[in-house]
């Protein structure tokens, strides 16, 4: 069967050489990203349907992947010195990454129409989706604020929400806009926080939309701030193993110089 | 270059050799535990055998969103950061002026237990939240699925139906018209009333403009980046006590002003 396919598509690429030449142009196209550069268009689109147009510009593979901070505008994201920000994480806009914060593998803090703040010793775990909206139908402002000692976990997504210090947001969760969770409030795995609504303090709430369970007891509540630092411990060994600057360029160097593109 | 230069552009030479040198020891010495970086091998478009995704000029995908195989993007469309669309064993087509947000997932299956086939069509101006995961649905024009919604197989969203966030929609549901669904699993909440319809494609069109800022940045060249970060950092917005002794440097305005096109109806503070 693989071999069938192996010759076939020889074939194919023997018969219609048209059909296939947009994937191997020159290499110096593929290798400039300048390369699909958008003009930015006055008209919205129209309604009606239309044929898709495809631009022989656009990259199918940026040799840099995707860059982690992106500013937009004047806007730049700012990560603290001692904050582990894992390489594949996407900041955009005004995004604040505080001291002591992480955020880990294949987030998006997506900061574009309001300010997003990971507060001191925060953690935002995996796959997070923090994004702010334009504003919010409460009175609270329309920015994804997390203050100190947080832990969000994995899988969560945060809209426009405002998380006070030392609270726990379970794995899978879901914040929408306007929502608020005050002070030692927990929220178990795979709740959804519907828009503007507020956690008291000092209380466990889950399900879908979020219910109140139980208060929480003293011991409980101060073991919130124990978990965020322990994670923080944890981020500090990745942060350890990432030097300050990757070593990629010299392989860049190395694959220019192979394809014969000047530096 | 003069002749110092030349001497200058030497010496640097050596001194880097030195430093990859210094380098490969230290990697020899980390020994089995020390990890090469490679060259970003992710592939933001890719082809599976004979399909290959088609992707319009006026779209935006980000660079570490995969589009794999057979799927169509249409007009002022918009594939987020990190998203997954895999139209591997079967089509994925997305209308124009749609957008899917970051994180979401996209597949199809070949066939479902009854041998029906089930692309995966998302019509035009339709808003998928973060997250979400759509599996062999059917999403019509203007429609909304909320953050983290899951649309199983069969699924068929109405025109202007809204899923709301984190509800798991089953097999085979159809999503009537102007109706809003949530929860796990899915069920008939309420209506939709007629400005959160109006919204829907309003928040297509903010996404469509978004994007198109999203997209200029994400193209940019090295050069470019690096001339703008010097620019930036030029232009920063001095306080105004920047004249007195201490000398205190705001690096960013308090406001994002961002192109006049993105929102619309700035002024009336929608949300989006």
């Amino acid at each position: 069967m693989a071999t069938f396919a192996r010759l076939s598509r020889k074939a194919l690429k023997l018969t219609s050489p048209l059909s296939l030449s947009s994937h191997h142009h020159n290499p110096l196209r593929s290798l400039s990203s300048a390369a699909a550069a958008v003009q930015p268009h006055q008209q919205s689109p129209p309604p009606t349907k239309r044929e898709i147009v495809e631009s022989p510009d656009r990259v199918k593979w940026d040799y840099r992947g995707q860059r982690l901070s992106i500013p937009l505008g004047q806007w730049n994201p700012k990560i603290a010195v001692d904050a582990y920000v894992a390489p594949n994480v996407v900041l955009a806009g005004q995004v604040n990454v505080c001291d002591g914060a992480s955020v880990w593998n294949g987030s998006v803090l997506r900061g574009d129409l309001n300010k997003i703040i990971v507060g001191f010793c925060s953690n935002v775990q995996e796959k997070c989706v923090l994004h702010a909206a334009w504003s919010s139908p409460t009175g609270l402002p329309a920015e994804t604020s997390i203050e100190r000692f947080v832990t969000v976990g994995a899988y969560c997504l945060l809209r426009s929400c405002t998380i006070e210090p030392e609270c726990i947001i379970g794995q899978h969760s879901i914040l929408m806009e306007g929502s608020l969770v005050e002070t030692h409030s927990i929220l178990e795995a795979g709740s959804v926080v519907p828009p503007g609504r507020r956690i008291p303090t000092g209380e466990l709430w889950a399900g879908n939309p979020a219910r109140f369970v139980r208060t929480l007891t003293h011991e409980e509540t101060l073991e919130i701030p124990k978990l965020a630092v322990a994670i923080n411990d944890l981020s500090k060994n990745y942060f350890h193993e990432f030097l300050p600057y990757s070593t990629v360029y010299l392989e860049v160097e190395k694959l220019k110089k192979k394809l014969g593109i000047n530096i | 270059m003069g002749t110092l230069g030349r001497a200058i552009y030497t010496v640097g030479f050596w001194i880097r050799e030195t430093g990859q040198a210094m380098d490969r020891l230290g990697c020899r010495l980390q020994g089995n535990y020390y990890f090469q970086e490679q060259l970003s091998r992710h592939r933001t478009l890719m082809n599976i055998f004979d399909k290959k995704p088609i992707v319009d000029k006026e779209a935006f995908v980000a660079p570490s969103a995969s589009v794999i195989g057979d799927v169509q993007i249409g007009h002022g469309s918009s594939i987020w950061y990190g998203c997954v669309l895999r139209g591997d064993v079967n089509n994925i087509s997305i209308g124009s002026g749609t957008n899917i947000q970051d994180n979401s997932l996209v597949h199809v299956a070949k066939t479902n237990l009854a041998g029906k086939v089930l692309p995966t069509i998302i019509g035009d101006n339709v808003t998928v939240g973060h997250s979400a995961i759509l599996h062999g649905c059917t999403v019509d024009d203007e429609a909304f699925v909320g953050m983290g919604a899951t649309l199983l197989d069969g699924v068929v969203v109405e025109k202007h139906a809204m899923v709301a966030a984190g509800a798991l929609v089953r097999q085979n549901t159809r999503i009537p018209s102007g109706q809003v669904w949530g929860g796990n699993p899915a069920k008939f909440l309420r209506n939709l009333t007629k400005e959160e319809i109006a919204f829907i494609s309003e928040s297509a069109i903010n996404y469509t403009n978004l994007a198109r800022v999203h997209a200029s940045e994400n193209d940019k060249g090295f050069e470019e980046i690096e001339f703008e970060k010097v620019l930036r950092k030029k232009y920063a917005r001095k306080d105004e006590e920047y004249d007195s002794m201490i000398g205190i440097v705001r690096e960013t305005p308090p406001e994002l002003i961002l192109p006049d096109n993105i929102l619309p109806n700035k002024g009336e503070q929608k949300s989006s």
